[in-house]
Parts: C-alpha cells; structure tokens; sequence
C-alpha cells in the first residue's frame, strides 16, 4: 500500500502518516529528496519506485510565483509531476490543513 | 457556460482541462494559447501541451494579448483557454498589452470568447501561497490575478482545482 500526504510546510502531515498508516515506513519530506536528486544530476521520477509501499509525505511547494531562479523552477516543475505519478497510482492521497486531514483520493482507515 | 480550472505549478490542470472541454464540445475545439515562446522553459511547456492535444481535434491560435479583438472565423462547441496567468502577464508587462488597463483587457477578452463558443474552458494558476515579498509590479500581478480568478469563479458555472493530478470541485458540478 502507497500514501500520500501532501500540504503545506509544518501542518501535521507525519504525525497524521504515524497514526493513520503506523504499519507503513514513512517517508518524510519527499520534496528535500527530489532537490537533493536534482542537485546529483539525477532524474527524480526515479523516486516513484523507491516510494512505492510507504506513507509519504510531501510538501505542496506549486502555489506561488514562477521562480526567477531556472533550478528552482525546475525543482518546483519535478516536485508537482512525481506527486501527480504517485497520486496516480497510491490508495490514498490525504490533503492536510492545520493538522486536518482530507481524504481526496481513498478513504481513512480509521472511519 | 464558463468552467475555471486552477491549480499550482505542475499539478496535472491543463490535463484535466482538456478533459472537462472534450467532454462538453463534441466537435469544434479552440485551444487558444497566451505563452509567449521566449525561452526554453516556455519552449518545454509548450511542446509538453501540444503533445497533451495530439489527436484530440483541436485547432490551435496562439494569442498572446487582446483577446477581446481577436476574430474567429467560427463558432465553436468548446474554446480551452491556457491560460489566464500568462495572459494577464502578457497585458501588464509585454510593449504591446493593455499596461495599466490589463484586468479590464483580460475580463473583456473572456466576454468575448464566451461569446464564440457554447464552452469555455479557462485555465488559471494559484500563486498565491508562497509567502514571500515581491517588488510591487510582481505584487500587483498577483493581486490582479486573485482579482481575476474571484470573479471568474463567481460567474463560472464550475469551478476545480487540481492537486497532485486529483480534481476537486470547488464549485458546481459535483463529479467531473
């Protein structure tokens, strides 16, 4: 089984991935692992293989202004594709907002 | 009818867009593209959209500013408009846009492809959560943008926003 947890930065999305998912290996920050294969010269949708199985966590980093900075913006660009990759395929992909989660693909398993 | 889909960078909503116009134009379809081709990374995405329409059965114009003047020789079932973002851009900042008339320029453009088509499908971008400063000419965009996308949303018949690829419906049709 394959989860997603996306939202912005500091909103409770591990410790929800710990309760919800306590079986599953968590995955913390996937957008820090997608800047550090960027910055080896390597292609990040690699990292959708090596997710697969886990609780996810990731920061939601698409909603503000094209950045100035061209590795940024290619940052940005990597971040949103492989989260559209693994939201494809998880069980469940959970928005969280203040510590809340939404269930916007699949259902929480404790209801 | 009027259907606005946004999302943040990368999210899946041109996909999704394209999607919700095939579904209601069953024959003529507009793709009007605002990007203007300045760069690799316009190049990319360009190439990536026209790759996305292939097969689909769209007639493409590229159509960088003023809209509200642009004549089509047809009505149409669907017109996909990629996107508002660009578009608003173009008309602040590019020597031949509206300048300081952009947000009427780009409301009036909207009118007047709507009044081309029985479907119009307008593709926006949510700039508006990463919390940094900007000089006031880039503040002012987001601002206009913000503008713009409230009051397309208050006349659109549905409104969606994409993330990680999923749509969900802010307004309207509850299923897409």
């Amino acid at each position: 089984m394959t989860v997603l947890f996306i939202g912005g930065t500091h909103q409770g999305k591990a410790a929800l991935a710990r309760a919800l998912y306590p079986a599953l290996p968590l995955a913390e920050n996937l957008h820090a692992r997608v800047r550090e294969e960027l910055a080896a010269g390597r292609d990040p949708m690699a990292l959708l293989d090596t997710m697969r199985g886990c609780a996810i966590t990731c920061d939601e980093v698409g909603c503000g202004v094209i950045p100035i900075d061209r590795a940024d913006e290619a940052y940005r660009e990597a971040v949103g594709r492989l989260c559209c990759a693994i939201a494809a395929e998880a069980d469940a992909v959970i928005r969280v907002t203040a510590g809340i989660p939404q269930f916007i693909k699949g259902e929480n398993p404790c209801t | 009818m009027l259907v606005l889909v946004t999302g943040g960078a990368a999210s899946g909503k041109s996909a999704h867009a394209e999607r919700l116009l095939c579904d209601r134009a069953p024959s003529s379809r507009l793709y009007l593209a605002t990007m203007q081709p300045f760069g690799a990374a316009a190049q990319a995405r360009i190439a990536r959209h026209r790759a996305l329409r292939q097969g689909k059965g769209f007639e493409t114009v590229e159509r960088p500013t003023n809209l509200a003047g642009l004549a089509l020789a047809q009505h149409y079932d669907g017109i996909l408009l990629e996107d508002l973002g660009n578009l608003l851009a173009n008309e602040i900042f590019a020597p031949e846009g509206a300048g300081d008339a952009a947000f009427g320029s780009v409301l009036a453009g909207i009118a007047h492809l709507q009044d081309c088509c029985e479907t119009l499908v307008v593709v926006t971008d949510e700039i508006f959560s990463d919390g940094l400063d900007y000089p006031p000419e880039t503040a002012r965009y987001i601002a206009h943008l913000a503008a713009l996308n409230r009051a397309l949303a208050a006349r659109a018949e549905a409104v969606y926003e994409s993330v990680c690829g999923i749509l969900l419906p802010l307004k309207g049709e509850g299923n897409a």
